[in-house]
């Protein structure tokens, strides 16, 4: 994590971004980066950092290609000059797409592996948590049960125990009927 | 009548009530190249989702609308599936 910051006040941070097809032979590489190279020395540039992210796969095809290498570089150039870079490098061959970017203040650098390591790792992180809320509510859930249970087996306790009260009651009545010594 | 309405209100929380997931980090600038934060906020087919839906404040609506087009033009994420 590292945010650059312009050592002078006439120029500026710009972010290039680059694309090219994947399939091109090493010598075409070699000239296309020679040739993004001099238009930058040309305009007196300072490369601050570079970061190739690889062959990677297109959202859809572009000039029938379906994979491309990235690169994203990060210069200190002068801003009256970033119209003639820009020109060049729409003439450049071999180039599909570039994009300048100028960051905003306070814009944290992140090369584009360590961003993928990062998101692995909230990526893991949160599906932990995920399984951890989970746990918890089945147990929440399970003594929910546990107690609802319980209740039942006490309230059913205690239905057979009026029951039985209720027979001896009957019982007894049933006796005090038949007694004849009372005259009833 | 009135458990219908239950019903209703259970199902569907008020739209108006969502706040801007945005805000809540206090983000400055989207980034093009961050795919998995522009992700959540396109449909299958690639379109950007509305306001009403996601919630975003317009602020980072129009940042995250730059995010998007810019990552459409370098070939990272599609306009149309």
């Amino acid at each position: 994590m590292t945010s650059f910051v312009p050592t002078s006040e006439d120029t500026a941070i710009y972010e290039f971004c680059v694309l090219y097809p994947a399939n091109l032979s090493q010598k075409e590489e070699q000239t296309l980066l020679k040739g993004m190279e001099e238009i930058f020395t040309e305009a007196e540039a300072k490369q601050l950092l570079r970061d190739a992210w690889g062959r990677r796969g297109l959202a859809y095809p572009i000039k029938k290609q379906t994979e491309g290498n990235f690169i994203v570089f990060y210069f200190e150039m002068d801003p009256q000059k970033l119209k003639e870079v820009n020109r060049q490098l729409g003439i450049l061959p071999n180039l599909l797409r570039h994009l300048v970017v100028k960051p905003p203040k306070g814009y944290e650098v992140v090369k584009y592996s360590e961003h993928f390591e990062q998101w692995l790792k909230d990526r893991a992180t949160a599906v932990e948590t995920q399984r951890k809320e989970e746990e918890t509510r089945l147990q929440r859930k399970v003594v929910a049960k546990a107690k609802i249970q319980a209740k039942r087996t006490e309230a059913k306790k205690k239905e057979v125990t009026s029951t039985l009260e209720e027979a001896d009651l009957s019982k007894k009545l049933d006796e005090l009927i038949s007694d004849d010594t009372l005259g009833l | 009548m009135d458990h219908r309405k239950q019903q209703q209100q259970q199902q569907r929380s008020d739209p108006r009530l969502k706040k801007c997931p945005f805000c809540l980090k206090t983000t400055k600038y989207i980034d093009y190249k961050d795919y998995p934060t522009i992700k959540p906020f396109m449909d299958y087919f690639g379109n950007i989702m509305k306001r009403y839906y996601s919630g975003l404040c317009l602020k980072h609506q129009k940042m995250l609308k730059n995010a998007i087009e810019r990552a459409r033009f370098m070939g990272m994420v599609s306009y149309r599936k």
